[in-house]
């Protein structure tokens, strides 16, 4: 009782002490220092018309870079602490007929519209992180539909390391035509789509970007959910 | 060279973790091989980047995409990133070897790309010149650890990472909230512009900011109350993984700490903030000396040894003066070193003797000689004998805090070295002086080479003190002088 009442008398008082910090924060006002300077120039600079997109991969692109290793991270992670020397499905009923029937009409446009939201990352919301989740789920749908589904495990391994290069090798192409990392060297250098905006091949690097992220994102779900459907059995 | 290049430090760790899967498709043999070529590798750029930092004594700062903060996202490797690149690349390249001697539970592949990225995590925390991407580098330092805490996959394993993870996640969360506070009340996140606006931001946005800030670092830098999870973790990672914990990781976290409230030094209610740190850096030394007392495992008993003297490190930081920002550098230094050693040796023993408990280390001076000397040298070392290094960074800490009118710190400074003197000499004892059965055991040459290394750095930093005094001065100072720091970033004149 005494633990719990002093418990909640700390909870009060942080949350008090919160809630003098949050009413100083000057909500509602413009604040946009670095946000108007992207609004102003995001079409001439990156050749997107989607903002956040281009915040995203072009001028923040080092943090995405991050956030895509932070999801390698966790799908390394699950492999490494789930690892089996020989792993099979155990599941033992079949999905509904609505399942099994609605998934294998569906699976392929399902990947289409996955790779509907990536191809226009930077035109539409959307992008390459749920592009590949929406991929990711295809595969999904796939595993709680049969009981002996499987993907290529090795091959999305290697395709996830491949594409995961692709974007670094990217942005060290960029390093080596201007001297800078992630230096958009479609659109600032060869000026590629310029006539384009606002259409399918325009937007720099940004749709490469975002395929090789999609690309990885799907197998790399994917992946953790194949770890995690598959139990270990004794040999 | 075009300066750069110094993005590589992020760049090749990054690409050499993703091509892991392609090797392992290949052989599964080249691996580990990989692994040590690509930590050599790092340390070639990581030396690089030293010489021209210390050379030029200016500041390197990456563009990413060539756009001028606070725009796009810059790397400011001044001179504490450029010294704490090479010690991280340097540690991760000898873990790398030890590795490939102490690893041996699958998925090896998996377990490499983990280091790489667990070095790139730290690199990049220590040399980001952005909040927001600190925090990004913070998540891949701080999941990658927890992956790599319970990769042994032991119940005592998964109970670390559990613990860690639960923690690690709160803090994180924590971080995230302070840093969105200060986003709101200033609009930027570059850190330079951050520290321009620090002045004119209201005062109490401030102070809760930044409590949240430091208290969700505090998690990753080991600070009471919010370290029960590091001995845990400690002991049940892989022995290569926990030198490189109490090496670099906590560091970094350490770093990012004292970066933001240095920044952020003009700002009112600035000192509450740092009485606040003062008080759960004594208690982390205090409470973590009198524990390391109460050890049966060698491995354990270090752990709370790394804990309190990192401590010590946050001491100094929050002591406000230049020269305790000095001396915690310095002292940052001389323990990523000692620990290194001692982790490195002493989990070389309970890889060959299967365990770190302290009765295996019976009659080790008869058994692993040359394994015994080094750990008796890391030991005096780490209590802080004259004639080895951490004696001056734990004199320049007293002085600092005598200085900066905390004497009582200082007095628990010199307490907690007596308690770290008990333990540490019983060690000894039992290696040298008290029977223990036992056959002769040939010592790693590789092994042996890196702790051999490590000792003589040891002995020359404690017998020459001043060429790396003046080096941990320059990177005190990196941290210390924000405006110095403020002028070398090129801002753009967005909003100012």
């Amino acid at each position: 009782m005494l633990k719990r009442s002093l418990a909640i008398i700390t909870l009060l008082i942080i949350g008090y002490w919160l809630a003098q910090g949050l009413a100083g924060v000057p909500f509602g006002q413009d604040k946009m220092l670095v946000g108007q300077y992207y609004l102003n120039h995001v079409e001439a600079q990156t050749g997107a018309i989607n903002v956040v997109t281009a915040i995203v991969v072009n001028y923040r692109g080092f943090d995405t870079l991050g956030e895509v290793t932070v999801l390698f991270i966790a799908s390394t992670g699950v492999a490494a602490l789930l690892w089996g020397r020989k792993k099979k499905r155990t599941a033992k009923t079949e999905g509904s007929v609505v399942l099994t029937t609605g998934i294998s009409l569906l699976f392929p446009f399902v990947l289409m519209f996955g790779g509907y939201i990536f191809i226009h990352g930077h035109l539409t919301p959307g992008g390459g992180f749920p592009g590949g989740a929406t991929i990711a789920t295809g595969f999904l749908l796939m595993y709680m539909a049969f009981i002996s589904y499987e993907i290529p495990h090795g091959k999305f391994e290697v395709t996830e390391g491949l594409v995961g290069m692709g974007y670094v090798i990217v942005g060290l192409i960029g390093l080596a035509i201007s001297g800078y990392f992630l230096f958009d060297w479609i659109w600032q250098t060869w000026h590629w789509g310029a006539g384009n905006i606002g259409r399918l091949f325009s937007g720099g690097f940004i749709p490469v970007i975002y395929t090789l992220i999609a690309l990885k994102v799907g197998t790399e779900l994917s992946g953790i959910i194949d770890n995690m459907l598959k139990e270990e059995v004794k040999e | 060279m075009n300066p750069q290049y110094a993005s590589l430090l992020i760049a090749l760790p990054l690409l050499s973790a993703f091509f892991v899967p392609v090797i392992k498709a290949v052989s599964k043999k080249a691996v580990m091989p990989f692994l040590v070529l690509v930590t050599a590798t790092q340390t070639g750029i990581a030396a690089w980047v030293f010489k021209e930092v210390y050379t030029t004594g200016k500041p390197i700062i990456v563009m990413a995409g060539a756009w001028r903060p606070p725009v796009g996202i810059d790397l400011y490797i001044g001179h504490f990133a450029a010294l704490f690149a090479f010690i991280v690349a340097g540690i991760s390249f000898f873990m790398a070897v030890f590795s490939w001697r102490a690893i041996k539970t699958e998925p090896v592949d998996k377990y490499a790309m983990l280091l790489m990225l667990l070095m790139l995590g730290a690199t990049g925390m220590m040399a980001t010149g952005d909040i927001f991407n600190l925090f990004v580098f913070m998540e891949i330092t701080s999941i990658t650890a927890y992956a790599l805490t319970a990769y042994n996959k032991t119940g005592e394993a998964a109970e670390a990472s559990l613990k860690y993870m639960i923690l690690g996640g709160i803090g994180s969360s924590f971080f995230l909230i302070g840093l969105i506070m200060l986003y709101g009340a200033t609009g930027t996140l570059n850190m330079a512009q951050l520290a321009q606006f620090a002045g004119s931001i209201n005062p109490t946005v401030v102070q809760v900011g930044l409590g949240l800030i430091v208290f969700g670092l505090a998690v990753e830098a080991e600070l009471f109350p919010l370290n029960a999870w590091a001995p845990d973790a400690y002991q049940a990672a892989p022995h290569p993984v926990t030198a490189m914990f109490s090496a670099f990781v906590v560091k970094a976290g350490l770093y990012a700490m004292a970066r933001i409230l240095y920044l952020m030094q003009s700002a009112s209610g600035w000192h509450n903030v740092l009485k606040l740190l003062v008080i759960m850096a004594t208690l982390t030394v205090f409470v973590a000396e009198f524990a390391a007392l109460r050890q049966k495992d060698v491995k354990r008993m270090i752990a709370y040894s790394s804990i309190s003297q990192v401590g010590f490190i946050a001491l100094a930081f929050s002591l406000g003066s230049s020269i305790g920002v000095d001396a915690g550098v310095f002292h940052m230094m001389n323990h990523a070193i000692v620990k290194g050693l001692l982790f490195l040796t002493v989990g070389y023993v309970a890889v060959e003797l299967g365990g770190s408990r302290i009765e295996n280390f019976r009659g080790l001076g008869r058994r692993m000689p040359l394994t015994a000397l080094a750990i008796t040298i890391g030991s005096l070392a780490a209590i802080g004998v004259p004639m080895f290094n951490i004696f001056w960074s734990k004199v320049w800490i007293i002085l600092a805090a005598v200085k900066a009118n905390y004497a009582w710190a200082a007095a628990v400074v010199l307490t907690a070295s007596v308690v770290e003197a008990v333990y540490y000499i019983r060690l000894i004892h039992t290696m040298w002086f008290s029977g223990g059965e036992g056959e002769r055991i040939r010592e790693n040459l590789a092994v042996g080479t890196i702790a051999l290394f490590l000792v003589i750095l040891i002995l020359t930093i404690g017998v020459y003190p001043n060429y790396f005094w003046a080096v941990a001065q320059k990177a005190g100072a990196d941290i210390f002088n924000v405006g110095q720091y403020i002028k070398n970033v090129p801002l753009m004149g967005v909003g100012s």
